[in-house]
């Protein structure tokens, strides 16, 4: 009965759930295809060399060339991370606070349905939508070896699956705060602002001494800042990264329990 | 036998500010029950902690001797719950509704779903954003009620009806009741709680100050005393009188409100040439007015 509650909110966000995916979809296929057009321009390369600070707020480290550079400069470390933590904070808000407020989940909250299966059931959506939008990357971007963008499969599916992680854990914990307080306004704001924190201190951890030591709360660092398209992503990295997921899921089902609703 | 519903010093605050306060009340199976109140008056609290939506700060609340909070999936299993703003699922039809709510409780397409839709004459094939109050209110009491709940909990089900409509709803109410089922109905209509209820309650500033049958409360109620004499009245000859109250007094004609012996008061009349006089008791919304004037004391029959 509980998988009708997914059922229910994917087919609200069918639409905007299809053009997640195709505007990503496309955006990543003109990403692979450009990428013969700039895989021999040294002045590319020169970008993150003479102003590495600059280039590592737009998440831009190292070369810009090679195909895994390419790749986390234009898409992995900035762009597709950015869709995915759109569409996973913007529902994890939504599911239960902004339903709320919305008068829809009294309707869903009388069913003989305990509350914990209905939370359950929205998190599965919320995951739903990731794989969707993740699947569509990583499949354009192995359909990109025609576009001599060559570089091992396994760590395009890991990265991709690493930055599904990052947008459902910051979707869950927005989902977290959404049950906690009712209030969608403050999910946003704190699933997006601690999104946004992350972002910086990965991205600038590289190149600001100072805020190196902080990289390790950074779940950008541990999905897509420390190099993974190129070495692959390691057993440690998932693990914190699931870890984060269930710990924020198991707070949100305790705190959707305790919440007053109308 | 358990009764339908039970709350006993249910109490409910938000913060710093009151929801309802230690407020206990029995209905009976088959029971029609009206839970009267202006707004802020903490019906709509009630009736969340009733569903099981809001946590209790204090005392119980049970429907079928289940805990409304502790084991709200049970709760769920027998009520028919309509919130008082009723707010649906804007791009899905009628029909999509039902559909997801009879896979949602894991339930046969009922009965007597065909027989509600038909009497409601329900909007089944357009977005629900796209439908009137009253067509969103019909479906929402269908959704209530196409599984055949034991207790109806029911937040302001006629608002936004057709008189017509609140006909069929009124009817409705009456054969859930003949085959022993139980209605809990919060109302602002009077009239309409007059008409359906067995009994009555009434809460003011959270708290409930008379539970009663609303033919003991109509009987205990003051008399609406009309009085039309032969010239202008003097209001003030009858103002003085002990357990009268001048509600209107225009011309030659004086309405007033009788509490106490009726003796005195025509003794006095009498002697004014009276033409006419014309007497009733009180009925509901005066009741209703009368225990809002501060002072009245709390009486639960």
């Amino acid at each position: 009965m509980s998988a009708e509650v997914a059922r229910l909110d994917l087919w609200a966000r069918r639409r905007a759930l299809l053009g997640y995916c195709a505007g990503m979809g496309l955006y990543t296929l003109v990403i692979v295809a450009l990428y013969p057009q700039f895989k021999d321009s040294t002045s590319l390369d020169n970008i993150t060399k003479n102003a590495p600070t600059l280039s590592a707020l737009f998440g831009a480290i190292g070369s810009l060339t090679s195909p895994s550079g390419w790749l986390d400069a234009n898409i992995y470390e900035n762009f597709f991370p950015l869709v995915v933590l759109l569409l996973s904070i913007g529902y994890g808000a939504s599911a239960i606070a902004g339903a709320n407020q919305e008068g829809t989940l009294c309707l869903v909250a009388t069913l003989p349905t305990a509350r914990s299966r209905i939370l359950v059931a929205k998190v599965g959506a919320m995951l739903a939508q990731g794989v969707a939008l993740s699947l569509t990357v990583a499949v354009v971007i192995a359909a990109g070896r025609g576009f001599q963008l060559h570089l091992p499969l396994i760590h395009v599916g890991e990265s991709s699956t690493a930055v599904f992680l990052l947008g459902a854990d910051f979707g869950l914990l927005t989902l977290a705060i959404g049950a906690a307080t009712g209030n969608r306004g403050v999910a946003l704001a704190v699933g997006s602002g601690t999104a946004a924190a992350s972002y910086l201190v990965s991205s600038l951890a590289p190149v600001v001494a100072w805020i190196r030591p902080a990289r390790f709360a950074s779940l950008f660092y541990w999905a897509v800042g420390n190099d993974q398209l190129t070495r692959g992503v390691t057993w440690a990295e998932m693990v914190v990264l699931v870890l984060i997921g269930v710990i924020a899921s198991v707070l949100a089902v305790l705190a959707f329990e305790r919440l007053d609703l109308g | 036998m358990t009764p339908a519903i039970e709350t006993v010093g249910l109490t409910k605050t938000y913060g710093k500010n009151r929801g309802i306060v230690d407020l206990s009340l029995v209905v009976q199976p088959g029971e029609v029950f009206g839970f009267l109140g202006p707004n802020g008056a903490g019906k709509t609290t009630t009736i969340r902690a009733l569903a099981g939506l809001q946590r209790p700060a204090g005392g119980v609340a049970k429907v079928l001797g289940y805990d409304c909070w502790a084991q709200a999936v049970e709760v769920h299993r027998h009520i028919g719950y309509l919130p008082g703003e009723l707010r649906l699922f804007e791009a899905m039809t009628g029909t999509q509704h039902l559909s997801w709510f009879i896979r949602a409780r894991g339930i046969d397409e009922p009965a007597g779903l065909a027989d509600l839709l038909r009497r409601f004459e329900v909007v089944l094939d357009r977005p629900v954003g796209q439908l009137s109050t009253g067509n969103r209110q019909k479906l929402g009491i269908v959704l209530a009620l196409m599984h055949e709940p034991q207790v109806l909990i029911l937040d302001e089900p006629t608002s936004g009806l057709d008189p017509l409509m609140q006909e069929v709803f009124h009817r409705l109410v009456r054969e859930a009741v003949e085959q022993g089922r139980t209605v809990f109905l919060s109302s602002h209509e009077l009239d309409e709680v007059q008409r359906l209820a067995d009994r009555v309650a009434i809460i003011r500033e959270g708290r409930l100050v008379v539970t009663d049958t609303v033919e003991h409360l109509r009987s205990g109620a003051p008399r609406i005393i009309e009085v039309t004499l032969k010239r202008r009245v003097a209001s003030r000859a009858l103002a003085g009188l002990d357990g009268v109250r001048v509600i209107r007094s225009e011309g030659r004609r004086c309405t007033v409100e009788l509490t106490g012996p009726i003796g005195p008061f025509l003794r006095v009349v009498a002697e004014l040439d009276p033409v006419d006089l014309t007497a009733r008791r009180a009925d509901l919304d005066e009741l209703f007015l009368g225990y809002y004037q501060e002072g009245q004391p709390a009486r639960v029959g």
